[in-house]
């Protein structure tokens, strides 16, 4: 039974990296990034699965042996709320506190006065990013961590121990979760490591996405510092995640670049010349990326055309994935493009219908890694994931 | 808008505070500086990553 499984899961690993090379496997490789979804199939709220990632470890596992799907994240559901109330980070809403303990965990950004970073900051970021980020944004955005300075607490203490040690824990448990989903399902965990732009980190965690449009007319050369002191951190911890084998992507998750949250020129002068160097400094390293492009970023595909032949896989949200794919199929594999509504809301009718045609005019040449548009959480339709995954291995083979 | 070269800074990323500047508190040291660096920047790197880490994933 192991040798049957760990044949399947090597099937499966060459089925998956074959189409991120943009090439033909023997099928349509299904790699869904499910979360909260994960919980309504294996009779959880998100609750449980988000404050104790036990749970969570066990309803992906669940999935992955139910379904027959090539890839999936290990967790997908990635915020452990138990990390996070360790540290006491305040920009959560946490299922079973702020909201519903049925309802995903949210990020909450803060008022543009309230930004966690401050227009006066940029020369401490620019000027020692990491320690910024310790003495200055940590005990901004933690209820327990004290300003550097201050006098030192009990709670600013065990913040830093409980949050080092749950971190240790939390990140430790990935490597059996892997080998399980491997041994117990014969599955591939999809992606290694992290990354982020750093523009759009700037917009997401430290000056705000408000705070940063007005400091792109207001402070433009701060912005641009800051994002040049960013980029050798951010490809630090992109390529100390990546996978040692170099078969999984490093996964890149999209924000703020895209239409219409900053016009065309902001995004050619702030956020593509500072992303495009570390995206090549990765490939040199031998590892793709998969770019998870939220929202809609068609008009930046003849930029990422630019990046060497295959260093990228393009996950696709709102965009029309038959337009993606005419336009850098040629040069990149492409995954999603199902829309979640289908999923949710659709009869199986539909959905059937949609990945046939997803098949015929996206996939017919291989390439192609079939996902929903966006993480899946508890609006999709049990029904309809079958009939997704029964519709693309029966229309999917080569 | 050309591509934006990656710096190297200081402190180098994977550190917070570098060997070099943690060596000036020690006395002379009579064994193997190599191994103490390292093992410095084995356990630097845990606290860079919890910090960077918290930014990036949660």
């Amino acid at each position: 039974m192991a040798q049957d499984m760990e044949q399947l899961y090597q099937q499966r690993l060459k089925r998956y990296v074959t189409a991120m090379r943009n090439e033909k496997p023997d099928r349509v490789p299904i790699r869904p990034f499910v979360a909260e979804f994960t919980a309504k199939y294996a009779g959880y709220t998100c609750q449980e699965v988000t404050h104790d990632y036990r749970l969570a470890f066990e309803a992906a596992v669940r999935c992955a042996e139910d379904f027959d799907w090539d890839a999936v994240v290990a967790n997908m559901v990635y915020v452990w709320t138990g990390l996070t109330q360790a540290i006491g980070l305040k920009y959560y809403a946490t299922p079973g506190l702020e909201i519903d303990v049925n309802t995903g965990f949210q990020y909450r950004e803060p008022p543009e006065d309230e930004a966690f970073m401050q227009p006066e900051d940029y020369e401490a970021l620019i000027e020692d990013p990491t320690g910024f980020l310790f003495n200055v944004w940590l005990p901004r955005v933690s209820t327990e961590v004290v300003e550097t300075g201050s006098p030192c607490t009990y709670r600013n203490n065990l913040s830093f121990l409980k949050g080092g040690m749950a971190m240790l824990s939390y990140f430790g448990a990935f490597g059996p979760q892997t080998q399980r989903l491997r041994t117990e399902c014969g599955t591939v965990s999809a992606i290694a490591g992290i990354f982020k732009a750093p523009f759009d980190i700037l917009a997401d965690k430290l000056r705000g996405y408000l705070g940063l449009t007005m400091d792109l007319f207001e402070r433009p050369d701060k912005v641009m510092a800051a994002c040049e002191a960013l980029m050798p951190h951010l490809l630090h911890v992109a390529l100390s995640g990546a996978d040692p084998e170099k078969n999984v992507p490093i996964g890149f998750w999209m924000h703020r670049g895209c239409v219409p949250f900053i016009n065309r020129q902001q995004w050619a002068r702030f956020y593509w010349p500072t992303l495009k160097p570390i995206i090549e400094e990765i490939w040199r390293h031998g590892h793709q990326v998969l770019f998870y492009a939220e929202g809609k970023w068609l008009p930046h595909l003849d930029a990422f055309l630019e990046l060497p032949e295959g260093s990228i896989v393009f996950h696709v949200d709102q965009d029309d994935v038959f337009e993606v794919h005419r336009k850098i199929g040629h040069k990149f594999a492409i995954s999603g493009g199902i829309p979640n509504f289908l999923l949710a809301y659709e009869t199986p009718d539909k959905v059937r219908a949609f990945c046939k045609r997803l098949i015929d005019e996206v996939a017919r040449d291989g390439g192609y890694i079939a996902d929903a548009s966006a993480i899946m959480q508890n609006e999709i339709s049990i029904e309809n994931m079958r009939v997704m995954t029964e519709s693309i291995r029966d229309y999917g083979v080569y | 808008m050309e591509s934006i070269p990656i710096k190297t800074p200081r402190p180098k990323p994977g550190v917070c505070i570098e060997w070099d500047e943690k060596r000036k508190d020690l006395p002379d040291i009579r064994g193997d500086e190599d191994l103490f660096r390292r093992i410095w920047e084995d356990n630097e790197a845990l606290a860079y990553l919890y910090i960077w880490q918290v930014l990036l994933s949660f």
